[in-house]
Parts: structure tokens; sequence; C-alpha cells
């Protein structure tokens, strides 16, 4: 086992865990180098099994004929990975060598091996073996550890170009009590696919197919529906033939438009639930970005238009602290996310208490030359990361937040999306909590509903002041830290995607009241995900429209109710 | 008497700025102090001052701040620009209507599913604007409807203050959004380019390519060869070669545009003025002031505040159309909500309620602009153009804390000590 020098000393972590296989996958490569027919054959099924992903190239490589053996001088099989010749000063050929699993040079005495081109036996594989070479490449995936790669390994085989190959590891993996109950669901909606598309040996009978269509039905399989059409002009081309009788066509294409209806409704049924879904989901975001800005906003009347800023600096935190934690996606250090949260609260804290003292305080009573004063500020702290961190910064959400929860067949939660929407939660009955229950609370609400009376009996209303700043500006924070989970971090990521929303929440849940915030932001984040994927004849709305049609209700509905859903009623409505 | 002290003023500031901008910067251009260029530039930025003016009205004297002024200079703009395009030099092709797709529409055209690059039309509305007075009307007439409209819903049902600046700025972004798509046939984010003449004969004469070039092929029948760019079809391609208007880069054209912009200025302040020392704009005044005890007088603010609105961006619109034949090009980068903010900073840095003010904020800031976006080394320090934002925020907040007034207070303290010194020295004589 010495005669493999390549650089072993850099092994990534999938590696590791594989570390038993690849002794054995290094035993089979070599006996690709046999003159046996049935032992190379072997070899391929035995290196297909292994289900090392890194396999996935080296058979393409071998089917090019990129692999050869280089026997050592003892006479020992080396297999090795040629990709291109070089020539020196007197026209020789010679070809450098790379390991064939890694890719990395391959070394002899610490030096890449450059033999001549004689030296290389060739071992690429003849047109029997080729098929099956290129055939494993997917097969391979049916046998990974990993589930995500098991998975899609399972859906390939199903879509066209099929894999008839795999039918039996298909059955298999659906028979396998130990598999994941998904990826057996797949593997049987896979078989029939292939049935479908009539490529399995003795299958191929229009009745088969048939057959095959009514059980993918039962499984409610969406993969079909693109599969019913080839089919049915199928049989309307067999029906000149006198392979069946007329009734059994027309049982054929009655049972064909039975499974159309079932799965097309469940197909919609999938369809309207995932968009109430995004639309809940939307709705959390909003409710997040703008919780923020209804306090600094809503409750203190500050137009903080460097909000969106405030969250950017709480998305820069959570930079920092994956940074200072060395998390990336090879090496997850997923409680880093944990730290990063009250983390990003207080960073945006303090700077929006700096923004208090040295802008706010001075605008209190003016607000719309507050709205031009933020901004600048919201400027100048977007000018200043951009120089510090330059324009795109790579953000790794923690590794869990891949995937999702299946929770209904075809139904998938992103696992980020529900995250946001905990989040979302929380942060609301946590600003109610202080704002409702607390003493600190009861000060914020004294103040701003008759700031000389809460003076007048001894309350420090501008320490409230700074401290509701502060608080408002540490939401945004949070804000920010949730959005890295789903979004892109740039610097000027507020002024792009969150302020223009944000402030439409506040103003139309009603400037004051929190509680408008939420079903404003719930409301507005449905509204958008139903409307966008209307259709008006071959017209799909999209974001964009819906952006305009959604602004247009909202002013439609400003006429409605000028002051938002839950309007300050009685004396305070007269307070600006 | 205060009202007589402003009116002095606003005389002293009218025929200063009509010295300034007719006579002396031309006069700098022809004794070669100041390049084509930079009469380009001064063009460019006196349109903004148009638009600055127009806030001004509406800002400072209505007491509306509306953010979303540069999607009414883009409307005006983009009608001159479809107007420049249509008549934007040889390249470009013949639809089957017999109108000439330009060369940027053309890129970026909207193919429906099953089309091929033969089906592509000049969409309908494009067509009015072949013609140069109607896009000049239809320029100053969309974004004044637009106004209408949106103003009559929003003012009439008491949005106020806050919640309007935010509404229009939300409009503001919903208009970028679309402006940038390709399926609106406004050429998306590339926007409009490719400019080449200016009131060519055919624009102002005629109302469809079809007849210019039917008119031009008859008047030119038998004078030689007049497939002039030799591919074999005498047709529109040789028409729009053939009928030469202004070239857009000759440097009598660009002062020429300078001194309309300049002239177009003047006639901008001189409405505003008439509107604000009219007992129109003292009512104008009073809504900023005291709304709800005008409303109690038994007036209605809502028609004066649409009407400020109209204005405001009609004045946008115009601008909109001076500024494209001098910049070439116009692109959706101009609606950003930052463009309007920035209108905004102009009146807040020249001085807020007073017409001077808005124009003077509009041209120190855009030269400061100019000079601080590029590099300079000051031996200790050198200014990188990334410092631009950091200066603009900084200068936001100094402005609205320590210059509540503006710049023109400043000059105007000048002028008072002044003439307080000549006032005291007066007896003595």
């Amino acid at each position: 086992m010495v005669f493999f020098t390549g650089p072993n000393g850099h092994l990534c972590g999938s590696e590791n865990a594989n570390g038993l296989n690849k002794d054995k996958i290094l035993e089979d490569m070599k006996k690709l180098a046999s003159e046996d027919k049935k032992i190379v054959t072997q070899a391929v099924k035995d290196l297909a099994k292994s289900g090392d992903i890194r396999l996935e190239s080296f058979f393409e490589m071998y089917r090019q004929g990129s692999i050869y053996n280089w026997p050592s001088k003892s006479g020992e099989v080396r297999i090795v990975l040629n990709e291109e010749t070089l020539m020196d000063d007197d026209f020789n050929e010679f070809a450098p060598l790379l390991h064939p699993l890694s890719k990395e040079p391959f070394l002899i005495n610490g030096e890449q091996a450059k033999p001549g081109l004689f030296e290389l036996e060739d071992i690429s594989p003849g047109r029997k073996l080729r098929s099956l070479v290129n055939s494993s490449k997917f097969l391979l995936r049916l046998f990974s550890p990993d589930l995500e790669t098991r998975l899609s390994g399972v859906k390939k085989c199903g879509d066209p170009p099929f894999l008839p190959d795999a039918l039996s590891n298909l059955e298999e993996i659906s028979n396998n009590k130990n598999e994941d109950a998904k990826v057996r669901h797949t593997a049987k909606e896979s078989m029939e696919l292939m049935i479908l598309g009539g490529v399995v040996e003795g299958k191929k009978s229009i009745k088969d197919r048939v057959l095959a269509l009514e059980k993918l039905g039962n499984l409610k399989s969406l993969r079909a529906l693109a599969r019913i059409d080839p089919l049915e002009s199928a049989i309307t081309a067999l029906s000149t033939f006198k392979d069946y009788s007329k009734t059994e066509i027309k049982n054929f294409k009655k049972s064909i438009s039975s499974v159309r209806t079932k799965i097309e409704g469940h197909k919609e049924k999938v369809k309207w639930s995932g968009n109430l879904f995004r639309g809940f989901s939307y709705g959390s975001v909003l409710i997040l970005i703008a919780l923020g800005l209804a306090i600094t906003f809503g409750l203190m009347g500050v137009i903080n238009m460097a909000h969106g800023e405030l969250m950017m600096i709480g998305a820069y935190t959570t930079y920092e602290v994956q940074l200072m934690f060395g998390h990336s996606p090879d090496n997850p250090v997923n409680h880093y996310y944990l730290f990063a949260l009250p983390l990003a609260f207080c960073t945006a804290a303090v700077v929006g208490l700096i923004i208090e003292a040295l802008v706010v305080r001075h605008l209190y009573n003016r607000p719309l030359e507050s709205l031009l004063a933020t901004w600048g500020v919201g400027l100048f702290l977007i000018q200043v990361i951009r120089i510090i961190y330059g324009d795109n910064i790579g953000v790794n959400s923690p590794t869990w937040a891949r995937g999702g929860y299946e929770i209904y067949q075809d139904i998938v939660l992103p696992y980020a999306r529900l995250y946001l929407l905990g989040l979302s939660i929380s942060c609301v009955c946590f600003v109610y909590f202080i704002i409702r229950k607390t003493r600190f609370g009861m000060l914020i609400r004294a103040t701003m509903q008759n700031r000389d009376m809460a003076n007048s009996l001894g309350v420090r209303t501008r320490k409230i002041d700074r401290l509701t700043f502060a608080l408002g500006s540490g939401i945004a924070g949070v804000a920010g830290y949730g959005w890295t989970i789903i979004g892109g971090v740039t610097p000027d990521m507020g002024q792009t995607n969150f302020i223009v929303d944000s402030f439409l929440v506040v103003v139309t849940g009603g400037v004051g009241e929190l509680i408008g915030v939420v079903y404003s932001g719930l409301g507005i984040g449905i509204l958008t995900k139903l409307i966008e994927p209307l259709e008006i004849g071959t017209f799909t709305i999209g974001p964009v429209w819906g952006k305009v049609i959604l602004l247009a209700l909202i002013v439609a509905f400003i006429q409605y109710r000028p002051s938002g859903l839950f309007a300050p009623k009685g004396r305070l409505a007269d307070k600006k | 008497m205060i009202e007589e002290e402003k009116i002095i003023k606003s005389k002293r500031i009218f025929s200063f700025l009509c010295i300034l901008g007719l006579v002396v910067v031309p006069a700098m251009y022809y004794l070669g102090v100041l390049s084509i260029g930079d009469i380009n530039m001064l063009g460019r930025f006196i349109t903004f001052a148009i638009v600055a003016l127009g806030l001004d009205l509406l800002w400072g004297y209505v007491g509306i701040l509306s953010l979303c002024q540069f999607t009414f200079f883009c409307l005006g703009a983009y009608a001159m620009g479809i107007h420049l395009a249509h008549h934007g030099g040889p390249e470009g092709i013949i639809d089957s209507n017999g109108w000439k797709i330009p060369a940027c529409l053309f890129v970026v055209y909207p193919y429906e599913v099953g089309e091929s690059s033969g089906d592509a039309l000049v969409p309908g509305f494009w067509k009015p604007f072949w013609n140069l007075p109607i896009t000049i009307f239809l320029g100053l007439l969309i974004p004044g409807l637009v106004s209408l409209i949106l103003g009559y819903f929003v003012f009439k049902s008491k949005v106020r203050g806050v919640y309007f600046a935010i509404l229009t700025q939300a409009i503001a972004v919903a208009a970028w959004l679309v402006f940038c798509r390709n399926d609106v046939k406004l050429c998306g984010t590339n926007g409009l380019t490719r400019f080449d003449v200016i009131a060519p004969h055919g624009s102002i004469f005629t109302l469809n390519p079809v007849d210019a070039t039917q008119g031009w092929i008859e008047s030119n029948t038998g004078a030689g060869n007049i497939d002039l760019n030799k591919d074999g079809a005498i047709d529109q391609l040789d028409y729009s070669i053939a009928d030469v208007g202004y070239s857009l880069s000759a440097p009598e054209v660009q002062v020429s545009l300078y001194i309309i912009s300049v002239l177009c200025l003047l006639g901008a302040y001189l409405l505003c003025r008439w509107i604000v020392i009219s007992r129109l704009g003292k009512v104008l005044v009073a809504i900023r002031d005291d709304e709800p005890t005008l409303s109690f007088f038994g007036y209605k603010p809502y028609t004066f505040k649409i009407f400020a609105f109209c204005v405001a961006a009609m004045l946008a619109a115009l601008a909109g159309l001076l500024y494209v034949p001098q910049m070439k090009i116009v692109t959706p980068s101009n609606m950003e909500a930052v463009r309007s903010v920035l209108v905004v900073v102009w009146v807040a840095v020249g001085g807020r309620g007073s017409l001077g003010g808005a124009i003077l904020g509009a041209l120190s800031v855009n030269l400061i602009y100019n000079y601080l976006t590029s590099e300079h080394n000051y031996g200790f320090f050198t200014w990188s153009p990334d410092y631009w934002p950091i200066f603009l925020g900084i200068m936001f907040v100094v402005v609205v804390l320590f210059l509540p007034n503006g710049l023109i207070e400043l000059v105007d303290r000048f002028i008072k000590k002044k003439s307080d010194i000549k006032n005291m020295s007066e007896p003595s004589n």
C-alpha cells in the first residue's frame, strides 16, 4: 500500500469519514488494469458501490481515457491521472501525473512525476464497459452515505435519459426498511417513471406504462405530470393498430385523465399552500425589519432613515462573529450563530446610542429634518463599511439552516425560514414584554404620551429617549442578524432592501401601535406572495409588478384609513 | 417690510443670475477659460437647479417634502430620450410598419414566446415622440397628469408631512423597478442611448418616419445617388443620414443647449417668484404654517397642494427634457431613491424657503461633487473619490443641525454687513 505517495496530509472532513473506504477504493482501482474483462467489470461495480462522490469525476475521466496504469519498476500497478501532455525542447512528450482521486500532483520523491508517454499503459474501457462506467457515474450516488446526495441520485435515475441499470438498486432501496422514507418514496417513484418512460426491458407495452402511471398517480408524483403527454400521443399513435381493443384504449385514456386530475389537484394544493407559507415567511421578515422602526419612528417620531444601516451593522457583526469562530461550510462551528444574536443587538444598540447623542436628540420636534440628517448618517455608515469590508463578503449561515422540513409531500419548509419565523415571534414578544410589562416600558410609554407630565413627575426623559432609541436600534441589529441566513450582505443592503418596505409596514400598521406592525407585516407579506404568482393570460405578475400593485393598494388603503390600521384615538390623535 | 426686502433681494438675485449665466460663462468659454466639457457640465447642473427650484416651491413654501422629484425628472427625460432615439443615427432595423427600431431598443427587445427578431415592432407609445413639439408637450403633460392624479388621491385623504415623504419614496422605488424591466420596452437598465442629432427637419414638420422618408425621397428623386448607406434600398436609414439636424456633439449646439437651459432656469425662477409673491403664494405659506386654521377660513388646502405638486413635477420634467440632449444617455439609475433625496439636500444646503437658495444649493453641491469625485493629493493627505459619500453624509447632518436656513443665509449676512457699512459711511459723506 505504500506506492501511493500522493499527499495524504491534506484531508478534508469527508475524506476522514471515508478513511476506511479509501483503501478499498484504491485496491479496486488497481483491478482496472487487469487483462481479465470480468475482473475489470467487477471492479467498476465495486467502485460504484463505494458511494464516494469523488469517484464521479474519476469515472468520467476513466471513460474518456485519461486514466493510465504507470507500472513501477517492480511491476506494481499504479493508477494515475494524466490530463494534458507537455513537450520539452527535444520534442519528447511527457505526462505530468495527478492522483486519480484527489487530483493533486502525483508525487515521487517529493516532486510531481513526469514520465514519458511510452511508460504509461492505456487502460481505457472498451465499448461495452464504457456504458457501464457511464451509468456507474450515477449509480455511485445511490450508495452515497450522504442523504442529500443519495436522494438526488435516486431522483436522477427517474429523469430522462433514464438509467434502467439502476432498477435493481432502486428496488433494493425502496424495500430497505432502514432507509429514509423520502428516499424510499423517491426510489419507488423513479422506478415507475422509468417504466412510464418505456425504457425498462419487458415492460415496454402500453399496458405496463399505463399501469405505472396509475401507481404514480397514487404516489401523487409531480414529476409524472410532464411525462403524461408522450404516453398519450403514443396511445393515439397505437390506436390505428390492433394490439388493443377499442374499449381497452378507452380505458387507458380514462385512467390517464383521472391520474392527471389527481396529480394536478395535488400540484395546486402544493402551490397554494407553498405560497401561503412564503407569505407568512415574508411577513415575518417584514415584521422583523419593521419592528425596530416601529419603536424609533412609531413611538418616538424620529424618521430614522438610518434604520436599514443599523440592520446592516447587525449583519456585519454576525459576519465578524463568524470570522472569530472560524465558521465555514467545510468546518462548521454552528454555535457562532447563537453568540452573534446578543452581539448584533448590542453593537447596533451602541451605534444607535451614538447616533442619538450626536444627531437625533437635536431633532425630536423636527421630523422632516430628522429624515434628512439620519439619511446622511446612513450614507456615512454605508461608505465607512464599504471602505473597511469592500462590496462583497461571504456570510456562511449555519449548516443546519440548509435544507428544510417536509411537512407534507412536496411542501418543504426551509429551516432558515422557520428560524426567522421563530425569531420574529420572539422579538415581538420581547418588545411587547418590555413595553407593556416592565417599569422601563411604562416610563417609555409615559414619556412618549406626555413628555412634560412625565418630566415633572421625575422621569428622566432624556435618558428614556436615549434608551428607547437604543432599543429600537438593537432590534434593527437583530433583524440584520436574522437576514444573513436568507439574504446577501452588502454595505447598501439597508437602502436597497429594507428602508422603504419597513416604513410602508409601519405606516400601514399605524404609527404608535406595535401591534399594527404585526398585522400589516403579515398582511403585506401574504398579499404580496399571493399576488406575485397570479397569471393574467400569458403574463405572470412577478415581484416587480407585484410591488407596484401592492403600492397602489396601500395608497388606496391610506385613502380609506389615513392613519393606518391602528390609528391612535382621542387626544393622542392630535399629536403628530 | 420684510416682504419688500425679499422682493428687492430676488430682483438682485435675478439680475445676478442673468449676467452670470448669459454673459460671463459664455464669455469665459469664448476666451478659452472654460472648455466645452465645462459648459456641458454647467448646462446639466443648471437643469438640476430647475428641479431644485420646483422642490423648493413645494417644500420651502408649502411644507410638503416630496422624495420622488427625480421620477418626474425621468418621465421628462425618457420622453426626450425616446424622441432622440427615433432620430439616432443610421443603426437600427426597419420594422414591418416602416418605423425604425433604434439600436438601443433592438438589443434588449422583449420578444414574446414564439417571436423571432423579425417580429420586433416599435411600440405604439413610442410613436407620438417622433415629433419634437409633441415630445415637449407630452414630456410636460405626462408628469403633470401623474402628479395631478397622485396628488389628488394623496392630498384629498390628508396624507401629511412624513407620510407623504415616505409614500413618494415608495413610488420612486416602484417606478425605478418598473423602468429597469425590459418588458416595458424602455430599454431596461441599459437605458436610451446612441443619440445623434436634435431637431432634424423631419422631427418638427412630420408626425412619423414614413411621411418624412416619403417626402425626402420625393424631393430628392433624380438628385443623384440617394442610397446613402449603400445597402441597395432607398429607405428610412438613408433618410436618417440625410436629414442631419444639429449634431449633439457639436460645440455650438452644446453652447446653445446651455443657453436654453439658463433661459429655462430664469423662466422657472420668474414663475416661482410670481407664484410666491402673489396672493396664491400667501395661501401656500399659510398651508405650511397652519393648515387647520386655513381650512377653518374656508380654503381647501388640498387644491393648493395639488397645484404646487404639479408645478414642481412639471419643472422637474422640464429639467429632464433639457438634461438628456446634454447628457446623451438616460438610464433608470437616475430614478433611484437616492437621487430624489439628493434634490432635498441641494435645497437644504442652499436654503429652504428661498428660491435663490435652491439654485445656489443645486449648483454648489454639484460643483463640489464634481470636484470631490476625482482624486486629489494634498501632500499630507490624499482625497479619494470613495470619501465623497462620507462627506455628503456629514454635510447632510451639518446643514440640518447648524445651517437650518442654508448657505443663502451666509450670503445674506454678508450682503447685509456690506450695506450696513455703506449706510453707516453714507451720513459722513
